[in-house]
């Protein structure tokens, strides 16, 4: 690590990357920018956009239809974000000191359990789950009868599909941040525990006051992590709800697909891409922020 | 004894009475059962009669199991065909990130050049882009380059990637430096330092990113989805799952899709239970570090 390294071998290790990065990745971005100012339909080349300033942004958030149904998208989309983080999270976090403990043996096994289902391809996950929901001959209402529980209607009603898709999110993606959780535990002194236990304190006690306070740059991982995935949430509505019942599951990632590339209005969908992209980073600096504030009272 | 004692102080747990053990037993075999209950389902399913799979109450064991839904699927989506473009498609792709990766890892590592600090942060920032902002012109930009439609047009937007890159220069750091400049007094290449020297003290990295990008992008739906409109033939196995669902409208056949997903889950699955180690290490280490 002495002097500047010499041009061609330089070049050699990074132009691979960095050209597929560049061509795929960072011009598909400036472009997705610079379109949400345009009006251009994607059947057509770049070359036929036409400049229309901020119509674009106007209508997705304005009275008309487009605007309500970017609307519905985009709480949607929060609602999701926010369920999926607020379940992912805490239950992370228990499954996380389930593995972790040496009690009890199973540990282990209950993380390669866990594991392998953030391993099956979320199609698989979609289909399976939404023979598991069949009001009449799906399991779940069945077990509901057994304790007495009546039968819920799951992705057939607007009120409960989007939580529905939740849990089968949760379902899928909850091993990847068990895993997280217990690197997080790992990462605690013994001694800290020690201490607090000669202190007095009961296990609770110290899990408030000396497990949660370290985990907190896990946690704030996690949740960055769970909110980018949140975001991308595609498969279950593609393939299941289609958006329904009433518009109840239309996300982001389907409704900018459908109109970008189905309907194939490019403006209208790459503006929308835009602002999910900055809702995403104030949602991001956001997180950060509290994560700070809760480190400043810590000390 | 002593050691399990010693052992257990560490778990937030300890010197709580017995009852807690009993306690997180049944946590553990109740979280077990709701988390593998799905794919049994599935596979259970995937045996059963299509009137076993609509009756109601629902039938928990088929009476008289069979593979007649995998001999089906076989035939109404050309699961071979379908089978053998996944396997391209995630193959191809993970070498490419693997050659992408191993070499910008090093470069980030290992050499001090202007702008670096900055450029890795450029390259990492994308890591947290999701796919759909930028859809809808790579859809057009694919377009250009005419390699939509094709497998080619499924993996060359995916042969570099920053989370590989990442992960490698992570772990390239950690390789001595007198180790790469022994080798170029003795006047190896910088290709070939990378090659011999540096890529076989990663190994446990390498085979930890092989495996994530090989379940990624054979799980991968979005994008495959939306580049291969309609050309069938070149269909992966996941796209052609979805197929079956269409074609399984209004028609008693929830067996056969159950049979299609077990097919799609099985290589992702089976890799996983062999090489469990790496993914979760490598979960580890970018967790903590990142």
């Amino acid at each position: 690590m002495g002097a500047l390294v010499a041009r061609r071998p330089l070049i050699v290790m990074l132009s691979p990357a960095l050209s597929l990065l560049g061509v795929f990745v960072a011009a598909p971005m400036a472009l997705t920018v610079w379109l949400s100012f345009q009006e251009w339909s994607t059947e057509t080349g770049f070359g036929e956009a036409r400049f229309v300033g901020l119509d674009n942004f106007r209508a997705i958030f304005g009275p008309t239809s487009v605007g309500r149904d970017f609307m519905g998208a985009l709480v949607n989309t929060g609602l999701y974000t926010l369920g999926s983080v607020a379940v992912i999270l805490p239950l992370s976090v228990a499954l996380g000191l389930l593995v972790y403990q040496r009690r009890v043996r199973g540990g282990v096994t209950l993380r390669t359990i866990l594991f392998s289902t953030y391993m099956t391809p979320m199609i698989a996950v979609a289909l399976v789950w939404s023979k598991l929901y069949s009001p009449t001959e799906g399991p779940i209402n069945e077990m509901l009868d057994w304790v007495g529980l009546p039968p819920g209607r799951w992705l057939s009603s607007p009120d409960t599909a989007l939580g529905s898709i939740v849990i089968l999110n949760v379902w899928q993606q909850v091993g990847y941040f068990t895993v997280l959780a217990v690197a997080g535990l790992t990462q605690i002194p013994a001694t800290l525990h020690e201490a607090a236990t000669l202190d007095g304190a009961d296990p609770i006690r110290r899990f408030a006051f000396v497990t949660l306070p370290l985990m907190r740059r896990t946690l704030l991982f996690s949740a960055v992590i769970a909110v980018i995935n949140a975001v991308q949430v595609f498969e279950p509505v593609a393939l299941i709800t289609e958006g329904g019942p009433v518009g109840s599951t239309n996300v982001l990632t389907y409704h900018i697909r459908r109109v970008g590339i189905e309907r194939s209005q490019g403006g209208l969908g790459s503006s929308m891409a835009v602002t999910l992209m900055l809702a995403l980073i104030v949602m991001i600096v956001a997180l950060f922020a509290l994560a700070r504030r809760v480190e400043d009272d810590a000390e | 004894m002593s050691a399990l004692a010693a052992r257990s102080r560490l778990s937030p747990f300890a010197r709580a009475p017995a009852l807690a053990d009993w306690l997180i037993l049944t946590a553990i075999i109740l979280v077990a059962v709701v988390a593998a209950f799905p794919l049994a389902w599935m596979v259970l399913t995937s045996l059963k009669t299509p009137a076993e799979t609509m009756a109601t109450p629902p039938v928990w064991i088929p009476a008289a199991p069979s593979l007649d839904a995998y001999r089906e699927v076989a035939a109404v989506v050309q699961a071979g065909r379908s089978f053998l473009n996944s396997a391209i498609i995630a193959t191809v792709t993970t070498a490419g990130i693997l050659l992408t990766s191993l070499l910008a890892g090093f470069a980030f590592a290992k050499y001090k050049f202007r702008g670096r600090d900055i450029l890795f942060a450029v390259v990492i920032a994308t890591m947290f882009l999701p796919p759909i902002v930028t859809l809808i012109p790579l859809y057009r930009l694919v377009g250009y380059l005419r390699i939509d439609g094709g497998l080619m047009g499924v993996i060359a937007p995916n042969l570099a990637n920053a989370f590989g890159i990442f992960l490698m220069r992570q772990f390239i750091r950690g390789v001595p430096e007198d180790l790469i400049d022994a080798a170029r007094m003795d006047g190896a290449s910088e290709l070939r330092i990378v090659f011999l020297i540096v890529a076989p003290s990663v190994t446990p990295a390498i085979a930890a990113l092989a495996l994530f990008a090989f379940v990624y992008h054979w799980n991968s739906y979005l994008w495959p989805l939306t580049v291969l409109e309609g050309h069938t033939e070149n269909y992966p196995i996941v796209i052609s799952l979805s197929r079956l669902l269409s074609y399984n409208r209004g028609a008693m056949n929830t067996n056969l899709v159950m049979a299609g997903a077990t097919l799609a889950v099985l290589p992702p699955l089976i890799l996983f239970a062999f090489l469990q180690r790496f993914f979760v290490d490598s979960v580890v280490s970018t967790g903590i570090r990142g």
